[in-house]
């Protein structure tokens, strides 16, 4: 019988907080951690709203524990703080007890530090401290730091799959524990936002001057964020033996692939439909078994067109509460998915389902609507979590009340 | 407008890599994507940016984009229609 | 399998390919024509990795014989190093306006993925690891679990390209030999550094024995950061773990590179497994996140072939003779990435 995976602990960093409980009360309170960036280096600087973290590099690595630390880029330590909550939180002390795994996931890893100066990198005449960022760029480098600072010893990872990166984290984290190879794994991204990422969306046109707005009929594409989430996966056999607090069950979960461009998914939604089906039938619920759909919706005219026809097509006239919490967040990339995997637990913890903020029209294509209003009491005890990326890579999560 | 059209057929081969493609194999109505030369949305972003570079037309919707990227033709009368008379 | 790589590994019998050799301390691979597997709407706007991988990918396809794979699962290094650093130079050079989109598209680490997708229309599980020498052993152990999990075969690959402006880059931080070294001359020039290399290797996996095996792989270890006691000790558990001693492998493939900063861990290998026939194969490939798949394409062959391509290793004295029934594979990336892969003969 395959090891049932539950989520023992949690921590993250993003715009509305730095904390999992700052980051619940943001939510609550509907505060978006929208505006425009105070740390980049851009053009666009009062022009593109982004959700950045509030803390400059130097606040991160003292609350990281790192302080004048050069080599410790922001992805790292946006990270570790991160990590070092999720640890807590699991009540794990000492990492050695027990072979932990540690899949994370960035896109564009230490991109922030090496964009600056990538051009004294590769010119000969130029010397200088810089040096230390050359090998901080890779996906790698964020990874390493962090399993080195908590004394990681089991598997050690980077997934890279754009916007799905850290569901996909998640996934592989949990078939680890299902296939016996570990009975604990850390897993979840990590993303700084860079003047590279801002300038590549803005070259795909799909970024919003203003803030998004998911699932509305004059949406103008999605707002960049940053931050950083992880998820203590533990099977079953451990929770029992250690008498871990089980926060929920990661009880379903699919990867399927759109095929069908390199950027934009199918207008019929295949690939998301797909996802969501498969990963709800793992899961052993059916659809009228789902109280709130956390929708990756980013604001893009494809992407909300295209999901949101997947939900149709798989709900039908049942489709359940559904938002995106981009508004608050904005696209964290890679840790998009474990951020979201985080406020679906949050959602079936403490009942809630979170509102889908600047909506006021609907998609002319669609029947549904995004709900609007925070909603509390409700009886959350399955959510669905979707997360799709470029490269027609679709992931969706299934979390679930946890009754033993 | 026929120098234009001639000038544009050149730089879009050269925007988008169509090596084995000639000024005269693109013909001034021949629908652009789709069909035609088959080209898709990233084309149609590439052909914005040679919009901007080239003829300092900013196009800021990439769904209003395809409408006057449908043709040579229509890329040519766009280009005319914000020069300064 | 398929495989461009540095070597003549693409077209034709593996066993009569001259040796390719060079003395510029970056091997970059041989190219084929990729017409003949990628239309040409689609070749036209693609960079030099994705070429490089998409093309592997489909000859793969076409060597196993089996359809549309049932995952796709991908390992690199560094992604497309073209396109990063066009998009890079892009952004100063038009000082953040009017970017072409295709670079940064294509700089995404499983840009690949999606285009095999598309050109097989797969819709199933596609992943891409980005952790250096771990990159492509997670895309296999990924396979693995995917094949145990009921995928009746997996398309698992791995690429890398080196350009020249990131081997300066990594020349500042001591990668390569400070000294110009012909690649047949690696193992005899024990000096800190080693050669760059690059290459994209793709196999299709299978639960299953086809007409077209070419080997089994038994066995999978990875250690991150390990010290040199913990490197022997590792591979007595792994060895172990697989009910044999070291005298049961026919033949040992290792990843020396000639760097003497890492040579500490190969003695550790050559200590556990004493007289085993040992093979280095870095001389062919050059030096990169993840040439394991590199040696683990080599191994295959000469498994299914149970012969060593002598023509490749002039510089060697001895080869394992009689049958060839277990090939160990030991590599690691610059100190950090570990890993054991045990191959048997199906």
């Amino acid at each position: 019988m395959a090891e049932r995976v539950l989520i023992t602990g949690m921590g993250m960093i993003t715009a509305i907080g730095g904390t999992v409980a700052a980051n619940l009360n943001s939510l609550q309170q509907q505060q978006s951690g929208l505006g425009f960036t105070r740390f980049i280096d851009t053009i666009y600087k009062e022009i593109l709203p982004v959700a950045e973290v509030k803390y400059s590099n130097e606040e991160l690595a003292q609350m990281a524990g790192v302080p004048g630390q050069p080599e410790y880029t922001r992805t790292t330590l946006l990270g570790l703080i991160a990590m070092q909550e999720a640890l807590q939180q699991a009540g794990i002390h000492d990492l050695q007890e027990e072979p932990t795994g540690f899949i994370n996931a960035s896109t564009v890893g230490g991109m922030c530090d090496t964009e600056k100066v990538y051009f004294d990198i590769i010119d000969p005449a130029k010397e200088g401290d810089f040096l230390r960022y050359i090998d901080t760029l890779d996906c790698a480098d964020c990874t390493q730091r962090i399993a080195d600072r908590i004394g990681i010893t089991g598997y050690i990872t980077t997934i890279s799959t754009a916007c799905s990166s850290s569901a996909n984290a998640l996934m592989y984290g949990a078939r680890l524990i299902k296939q016996g190879l570990a009975h604990r794994v850390i897993c979840g991204g990590t993303e700084a936002l860079t003047s590279f990422t801002i300038n590549g969306f803005n070259s795909l046109k799909n970024i919003d001057k203003q803030a998004c707005r998911p699932f509305d009929h004059n949406r103008n594409g999605l707002n960049l964020g940053e931050g950083a989430a992880y998820l203590v996966l533990e099977s079953e056999t451990l929770v029992k033996r250690n008498g871990s607090r089980v926060l929920a069950e990661l009880s379903g979960y699919c990867n399927s692939n759109e095929a069908f461009h390199p950027t934009a998914p199918s207008p019929e939604g295949d690939g998301a439909y797909t996802a969501m089906k498969e990963a709800l039938a793992m899961s052993g619920r059916t659809i009228d078994q789902v109280q709130y759909v956390n929708v990756h919706g980013t604001a893009t005219w494809p992407n909300d067109l295209s999901e949101g026809r997947a939900l149709e097509r798989l709900f039908g006239s049942q489709t359940p509460p559904f938002s995106s919490t981009k508004p608050f967040t904005g696209h964290a990339l890679a840790a998009a998915g474990a951020i979201e995997a985080i406020y679906s637990v949050l959602a079936v913890q403490h009942q809630l389902i979170f509102p889908n903020l600047n909506f006021s029209e609907k998609m002319e294509e669609l029947s549904i609507v995004p709900e609007t209003r925070l909603l509390e009491g409700q009886a959350v005890e399955t959510v669905i979590s979707n997360s799709f990326g470029f490269g027609g890579n679709n992931a969706s999560l299934v979390i679930s009340k946890y009754e033993g | 407008m026929e120098a234009l059209k001639q000038k544009l057929k050149q730089q879009i081969i050269e925007a988008l890599n169509l090596q084995d493609t000639k000024p005269e194999d693109i013909d001034d109505n021949a629908p652009l994507f789709g069909e035609g030369l088959g080209l898709d949305s990233i084309d149609s972003l590439e052909l914005m940016v040679l919009l901007e570079r080239h003829y300092q037309i900013k196009v800021e919707d990439p769904r209003e984009g395809r409408k006057i990227l449908q043709s040579v033709q229509s890329m040519a009368e766009f280009i005319q229609s914000k020069q300064p008379a | 399998m398929a495989a461009i790589t540095p070597q003549h590994s693409f077209e034709g019998d593996l066993f009569s390919q001259p040796l390719r050799n060079n003395t510029s301390n970056l091997f970059q691979v041989t190219e084929p024509d990729y017409k003949a597997f990628i239309p040409p709407n689609s070749l036209r706007r693609m960079s030099r990795l994705l070429k490089m991988g998409l093309t592997t990918a489909q000859k793969c396809l076409q060597d196993s014989g089996l359809g549309v794979p049932g995952a796709i699962i991908t390992g690199t290094g560094k992604g497309s190093l073209q396109d990063t650093e066009r998009f890079l130079k892009d952004i100063r050079q038009y000082e953040e306006k009017a970017l072409n989109p295709t670079p940064f598209i294509q700089s995404t680490y499983n840009a690949v993925n999606g285009m095999i997708a598309v050109a097989q229309q797969c819709t199933t599980y596609n992943n891409t690891f980005v952790h250096r020498g771990f990159s492509f052993e997670h895309a296999l152990l990924d396979s693995i679990l995917q094949l145990q999990e009921g995928a009746p075969h997996t398309l698992t690959g791995a690429l890398d390209e080196m350009s020249e402006e990131h081997f300066f880059i990594k020349s500042r931080i001591g990668y390569w030999k400070k000294e110009l070294v012909n690649n047949v001359d690696l193992y005899k020039t024990l000096s800190p550094g080693t050669i760059a290399g690059e290459g994209a290797v793709f196999f299709s996996l299978s639960a299953a024995k086809t007409d077209h095996t070419y080997a089994r792989i038994a066995g999978l270890k990875m250690l991150y950061k390990p010290s040199p006691v913990v490197v022997s000790a590792g591979l007595r558990t792994f060895l172990r773990e697989q009910q044999l001693s070291p005298e049961d492998i026919s033949l040992v493939l290792t990843g020396r590179n000639g760097d003497s900063n890492f040579e500490h861990f190969y003695k550790e290998l050559d200590a556990v497994m004493g007289s085993a026939p040992q093979v280095p194969f870095k001389h062919l490939c050059g030096e990169y996140e993840t040439s394991g798949a590199f040696a683990v394409w080599l191994a295959a062959h000469i498994m299914k072939a149970q012969q060593v391509p002598l023509q490749w290793f002039p510089m060697q004295e001895a080869f394992p003779s009689g049958a060839l029934s277990r090939i160990l594979i030991y590599n690691h990336f610059f100190g950090e990435q570990h890993t054991f892969i045990l191959l048997e003969r199906e």
